[in-house]
């Protein structure tokens, strides 16, 4: 029964390969179609994001990028990682910007009250979008959250902030599970 | 026992129930790509210039195995490319947790990595795997059912 089952895995491999190649051409004709296609050279989310910001600080105002006081080194400016407690101490004085990094459609699901959309995987259009309520002071405490746990998103958006001038950023590191386990409230989009 | 395996009706729910599973991971992936994309470099197993091919390619394939399945189409064939899959999906999952690596296996939409989650993506993928393994040895003991008859 075993050598009549390899013998017929055998005779179906090769459809399986002419399988994968017709799926392959269709995908990739498909990709050509989409809005964003995805490139075949893969970046890591750090690169994307490196290209991001580039892309961010190109297209600043001249006037902007003309006055702006020179930045401070990267290294310079260190990257709070903050407690439940301590986040909503922030979230509560009226002087931080609370930034969420987890995907759009986690944001409009629920998200902490007062909380802006920064998603990682979009951060050039969102950026974008909320680039005058960022950009009026750029001294101001920058709060980042995300999923929590192994979550990295966070960690890379504080970076491109970082790298766009801002120098005073916090982490909260437990993030939105943290908030929901302590059944706190939630707002949505 | 045999008989249980080879029943008509359980293989054809089955083979609709692992179709549909494999037409909506398919829809899923085909819908965020980078995301997928994302999740197959969390594995460290291919190198960066398959990458993006993989991605593009195996969504397709998922839904192009899944209806065939689904429909009845080159069923023998079908639950062929099926095994296949589940087996390097799991292949690959094995290999991530021997590494102690934190992998999100992008199976069903991606989210953050985690080894809970690992090892539940790999108890799926050996029910999914057992149960493929069921159909396509159905289609094999059909298969050589008709040959004997032709014969």
């Amino acid at each position: 029964m075993f050598k009549r089952f390899l013998y017929t895995a055998r005779e179906d491999l090769p459809g399986f390969v002419v399988l994968a190649l017709a799926s392959l051409c269709i995908g990739l004709l498909l990709n050509q179609f989409r809005a964003k296609p995805l490139p075949l050279a893969y970046l890591t989310k750090e690169a994307r994001m490196k290209e991001s910001v580039e892309k961010l600080a190109s297209v600043a105002p001249l006037e902007a990028r003309e006055t702006t006081p020179a930045k401070p080194p990267e290294s310079a400016v260190e990257i709070q990682h903050i407690t439940l407690d301590q986040f909503r101490l922030f979230a509560e004085d009226g002087e931080s910007l609370i930034l969420d990094a987890r995907p759009e459609i986690f944001h409009r699901l629920g998200h902490i009250p007062g909380a802006l959309a920064l998603p990682r995987d979009e951060f050039e259009s969102y950026y974008q979008k909320h680039r005058d309520a960022l950009e009026k002071n750029k001294a101001r405490r920058l709060v980042i959250y995300c999923q929590g746990g192994s979550c990295e998103d966070s960690d890379l958006v504080s970076k491109a902030l970082v790298r766009l001038g801002y120098t005073q950023i916090a982490i909260f590191t437990d993030g939105w599970n943290a908030w929901v386990a302590e059944r706190l409230p939630e707002e949505r989009s | 026992m045999r008989r249980l395996l080879n029943n008509k009706w359980v293989v054809i729910v089955l083979r609709l129930l692992v179709g549909g599973i494999f037409i909506y991971a398919g829809a899923l992936k085909l819908q965020a790509p980078q995301a997928f994309a994302d999740s197959i470099a969390t594995f460290q197993l291919l190198p960066v210039e398959l990458i993006g091919i993989v991605a593009i390619a195996l969504p397709i394939l998922e839904i192009i195995t899944g209806l065939a399945l689904v429909v009845g189409l080159f069923q023998r064939r079908a639950s062929f490319a099926a095994l296949i899959m589940a087996l390097v999906f799991g292949l690959a999952l094995g290999s991530a947790l021997f590494r102690g690596l934190e992998v999100d296996c992008g199976c069903f939409g991606s989210g953050a990595p985690s080894v809970w989650k690992t090892w539940n993506s790999l108890g799926r993928d050996l029910i999914l795997f057992a149960t493929i393994l069921w159909i396509y040895n159905a289609q094999v003991t059909h298969h050589s059912a008709s040959l004997a008859v032709e014969i």
